[in-house]
């Protein structure tokens, strides 16, 4: 529970840290899209229920605070009433990429982190493509320039250089809160670092 | 799966539909109240930002510096004057288009807005400026900056966040329509950003001209007043390069304004009080169109 309670303030942290964190113009525009990385990270290492409750928290949040209203065109014939990216998207985004990030729970109680840390780059690229897509949707057409390809790339590898360090964090944690990493279909129950309990 | 996995699933299911099924109100009460939450951190992320860009500047000696503050100083004094012979031209502008009974011309009313927060969003160019609804800002306002004798347009608002708080849509963001005209000549079209464009290429597209028509590279484009939306002889940028395609021609235009360096602009009030989101307790109607298209 103490693991949980962490990881909520964790989370409420990289809120506030990622108004101060600035956006690179050498980097095509890009930034570290910190509560997104500290999202999937932390979605490593809980169970499926509770990464669903932080996917809600967290894609409400980034929503209420970043959503752009944007009206495709049609919104003016009285077809439309949603913005082009929709107000929750973000929970669904953070659904999606979470679940993604369940595969991999395994080998982050081994302590193998090269994947996991892949996986949080690729995952927030898919959010970032993703949003881009349903963009160019509403918009007709799909314009996508080599800046806009760097930008992703940069983003994701922001995300990728970061998520080792959370990771660590997380797993220094969970290791002192003695907390238990249980995986569905398995027998065994394992703490942190693999011994059977 | 298990049974509490379903059951966290259907939930998580359910509860995203119900917040997509939002009504523009209701989100934009929600926004407001995040905006207020961390309203703080923004303004002091703000700050940083401010002093962290003074640091890389060049160091002056004292006697520099009051140098360039008696500059300064005349400099602003004589702004002010300008200022004052600016607004008796204003007025008297405004009794002119009176007299012609141009009611649906309307003069501009200004409102002066700091830059609280210049992150943008990932896929949109934004800013968050500290006017809101108790300033009169109305979604569509357009926002300017002096550039010498002229104006230069910065965007337009594209959400009223709260009384003191609006969200600015730049001029380099597909989204942001302008109806322009090129300098010397008939030739009119629709300026916008590109989509996905960064920061450091704003460059920007003048579409749907003729295939006759003539640009020169340093040549400038305004707005042309046509789409209502903004007011006429705004400066957009100048003319990089012209391509002549099948049916029609673009132009490759560079803004103007210095989207990195905003700090004070001016938001063009609404000639009417317009109903502003922020005043909305529900919306039942459908937004206005963002787009300026004439």
């Amino acid at each position: 529970m103490r693991f949980f309670l962490l990881l909520g303030l964790l989370l409420a942290l990289s809120f506030i840290l990622q108004e101060f964190l600035p956006v690179f113009d050498w980097a095509y525009g890009s930034r570290l899209l910190l509560v997104h990385t500290v999202f999937l990270a932390a979605a490593i290492a809980v169970p499926f229920p509770a990464m669903l409750v932080m996917a809600f928290t967290c894609g409400f949040l980034w929503d209420a605070r970043y959503h752009v209203p944007i009206y495709p065109d049609e919104a003016s014939l009285g077809i439309l009433t949603q913005s082009e990216v929709p107000f929750g998207f973000t929970i669904f985004l953070f659904g999606i990429t979470g679940a993604l990030l369940q595969g991999v729970r395994p080998l982050f109680r081994r302590g193998r982190w090269e994947l996991p840390v892949f996986m949080i780059g690729l995952c927030t690229g898919i959010i970032l493509l993703l949003e881009y897509l349903v963009i160019s949707f509403h918009r007709g057409g799909l314009e996508v320039s080599p800046e806009f390809w760097w930008k992703l790339l940069m983003t994701c590898l922001f995300s990728s250089l970061v998520s080792p360090f959370l990771l660590l964090l997380l797993s220094r944690v969970a290791e002192r809160m003695r907390y238990r990493i249980r995986m569905d279909g398995l027998k065994r129950r394992h703490t942190y670092d693999g011994d059977a309990l | 799966m298990s049974r509490l996995n379903l059951i966290f699933l259907i939930a998580f299911i359910g509860l995203l539909i119900w917040v997509t099924l939002f009504q523009p109100g209701a989100v934009s009460t929600i926004q407001r109240g995040a905006q207020v939450a961390m309203r703080p951190f923004m303004k002091a992320s703000n700050e940083i930002d401010t002093a962290v860009e003074g640091l890389g500047g060049e160091s002056l000696s004292p006697a520099q510096l009051r140098d360039r503050l008696k500059v300064a100083e005349q400099e602003r004094d004589r702004l002010k004057l300008e200022v004052i012979q600016l607004d008796e031209i204003l007025e008297e502008n405004n009794q002119l288009r009176r007299a012609l009974q141009y009611r649906e011309k309307s003069p501009l009313s200004l409102v002066a807005a700091r830059v609280i927060s210049r992150k943008p969003a990932q896929w949109y160019n934004t800013l968050v400026i500290d006017k809101g609804s108790d300033e009169g800002l109305a979604v569509d306002s357009p926002v300017i900056i002096p550039l010498g004798e002229e104006a230069g347009l910065v965007g337009k608002v594209s959400e009223v966040l709260g009384p003191h708080s609006a969200v600015v849509l730049l001029l380099t963001d597909e989204m942001c329509q302008v109806s322009a005209k090129l300098e010397n000549s008939q030739e009119q079209g629709i300026l916008s950003g590109q989509r996905g464009a960064t920061r450091t290429q704003p460059n920007l597209k003048l579409r749907y001209l003729s295939k006759e028509a003539e640009a020169k590279p340093g040549s400038m484009v305004h707005s042309s007043g046509t789409g209502e939306l903004f007011p006429a002889g705004l400066v957009l940028g100048e003319v990089v390069s012209l391509t002549i395609g099948v049916i029609d021609a673009e132009v490759m235009v560079k803004p103007v304004v210095n989207f990195d360096d905003l700090v004070d602009l001016f938001v063009i009030l609404p000639t009417q009080p317009l109903e502003t989101e922020a005043t909305k307790p529900e919306a039942t109607a459908i937004p206005a169109k963002p787009v300026s298209a004439p």
